[in-house]
């Protein structure tokens, strides 16, 4: 094939592909909605994944949420110097963080150590035949791994916004009071007046979003993995990616809905 | 409780692996498939719990055609017809008991506790008591086929399949396993298929055997036919002659 056919039909290849695995995220997130009415959810799965995925990742969620309300602080710095604004900082730093940042970061940096987890774990049971030894005992592979997982994914990524939301608030303070004089007292009283509940909230509903778009990624490209290990690679890499380029996605609609 | 396969057609792309495979298993019988590596013996055998799907041809169980059952109504089979995987197929995050207790709690209503107990019943029952909290990583390759055999008996199947039980397995558990399969057919009236090349197991406990040879049945017959077979590409598949005139 000459060149300047190459560049449209590979365009066009990578655009079928989009599509494909796009609507395998949908057909996988009706199958998990259809076996949440009833509720039909095994309860130690759904605890075990619920430790590890959620809990296990409290304190690197924390370091991520910490170090964002800190850097906030730092970025905004000279101009409360420069204008004496001290008591816009605790207000300026927080609603950045609690609305876009916070979630935002959180979302990655969960991406990247539960999702990227979630399918290679689910790639290797594929591969290793896991999967079908399931499907022989008469289980239901959706529901018995799936479920619990989407629900722990998404649970947890909303839980840990929560808890990063107050981890940064800590980490702007320390950093306010450190480099700009601003007491934590002083932060805190010239911050709440000004922040409104939604600016909070907008940030939870966004991490469950998140949360949703990392969950039903990492199971789909977990469950149509093939191929042995290198399979498994290629699962893992793809998934992190989309699920990355989803979070940014939902973002910006997000960002547009919820003002 | 017979299992009928006819005119079985598979191919995986341009590759054709079965090509009309036919023939019937009767009622309590122990029914041995072998063939070379790579014939399609595992592929075959699959195709009875729904994992694969034949391109042409019709699968009966009892009197029931399954090829064309979807996936829910395949999970009422599998509840009847077990399957013990070539490669074991332990649940990693699992221990042993764990990996059995499994299909008790999810098919029996058993609780937790209730369906731990009974499989370490059931472990015992294959030797592998002592490794009931072991992790199938820390365990070898034919300790894993024993509690496999043990997870495919939880649910008292009356169809068993066996993809090579007594592969990786030392002599003496191979024999053990061989007594167990034949009193699954005897004692309780199980349709048992395994898929073996061990020629102790198969000459020690099959009531009937069919070679695969090239996507079809060379030959199927009785243990005696086996022995007294004229056909050179089955004789030289039992004798393991290196030399001879079977094509890979
Ligand atoms: N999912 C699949 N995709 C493509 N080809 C496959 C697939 N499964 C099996 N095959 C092919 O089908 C053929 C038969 O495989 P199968 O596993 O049934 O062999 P077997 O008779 O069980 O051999 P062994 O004694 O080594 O277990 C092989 O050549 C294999 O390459
Ligand atoms: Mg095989």
């Amino acid at each position: 094939m000459n060149a300047a056919l190459n560049i449209p039909y590979r365009m066009g290849a990578a655009l079928l592909l989009i599509a494909d695995q796009t609507g395998g995220i949908a057909i996988m997130a009706g199958q998990v909605v259809r076996r949440l009415v009833p509720p039909r959810i095994d309860r130690y799965e759904l605890f075990r994944n619920a430790y590890r995925m959620g809990v296990q990742s409290v304190p690197i969620i924390a370091a991520t949420a910490g170090f964002t309300g800190a850097l906030m602080v730092i970025q905004g710095a000279p101009i409360v110097e420069r204008y004496n604004a001290r008591n816009i900082i605790g207000w300026s730093a927080m609603f950045t963080t609690f609305r876009e940042l916070g979630p935002l970061l959180i979302a990655l940096m969960f991406n990247g150590r539960v999702g990227a987890n979630n399918t290679a774990e689910l790639g290797t049971m594929v591969v290793t035949e896991q999967i079908d030894g399931l499907r022989a005992l008469a289980i239901d592979p959706i529901t018995y791994l799936v479920v619990p997982r989407y629900l722990s994914i998404a649970i947890m990524m909303t839980a840990l916004v929560i808890i990063g939301d107050f981890v940064a608030i800590l980490g702007a303070m320390g950093m306010a009071w450190g480099i700009l004089d601003v007491w934590p007292r002083q932060f805190y009283y010239s911050a709440m007046p000004m922040l409104q509940t939604w600016d909070f909230s907008v940030g939870v509903i966004k991490g469950f979003f998140y949360g949703n778009m990392i969950a039903l990624t990492s199971c789909y490209f977990g469950l149509s993995t093939r191929g042995g290990a290198p399979g498994v690679g290629r699962s893992v890499n793809a998934s992190v990616v989309a699920a990355a380029s989803g979070v940014f996605i939902v973002d910006y609609l997000s960002t547009f809905i919820l003002h | 409780m017979t299992i009928t396969f006819r005119n079985i057609h598979k191919a995986f792309g341009p590759k054709k692996v079965l090509q009309g495979v036919s023939f019937t298993v009767r009622d309590g019988e122990c029914f041995f498939i072998v063939g070379a590596s790579g014939v399609g013996k595992s592929v075959l055998i699959k195709h009875l719990v729904g994992l694969l799907r034949p391109d042409d041809g019709d699968i009966f169980l009892d009197d029931t055609e399954v090829s064309r059952l979807t996936e829910r109504e395949f999970y009422e089979v599998r509840k009847k017809c077990a399957m013990v995987f070539q490669s074991s197929t332990l649940f990693d995050s699992m221990t042993c008991e764990q990996n059995v207790a499994l299909p008790l709690r999810k098919h029996m209503g058993l609780t937790m506790k209730d369906a731990l107990t009974e499989a370490r019943e059931r472990l015992s029952q294959v030797h592998m008591s002592h490794f009931a909290t072991a992790y199938p990583a820390e365990i070898g390759d034919g300790m894993r086929k024993r509690v496999a055999i043990a997870r495919a008996l939880t649910l008292k199947p009356s169809y068993v399949l066996f993809d090579e039980p007594t592969t990786s397995l030392d002599p003496v558990s191979a024999r053990r396993t061989d007594v167990m399969i034949r009193e699954l057919c005897d004692q309780f009236g199980v349709t048992s298929i395994v898929v073996s090349h061990d020629l102790v197991s198969i000459f020690g406990i099959a009531d009937r055997i069919a070679m695969l040879y090239q996507g079809n049945v060379r030959l199927l017959g009785t243990r005696e036919d086996f022995k007294n077979t004229d056909d050179p590409v089955v004789r030289q598949f039992m004798s393991g002659e290196a030399e001879g005139p079977m094509q890979v």
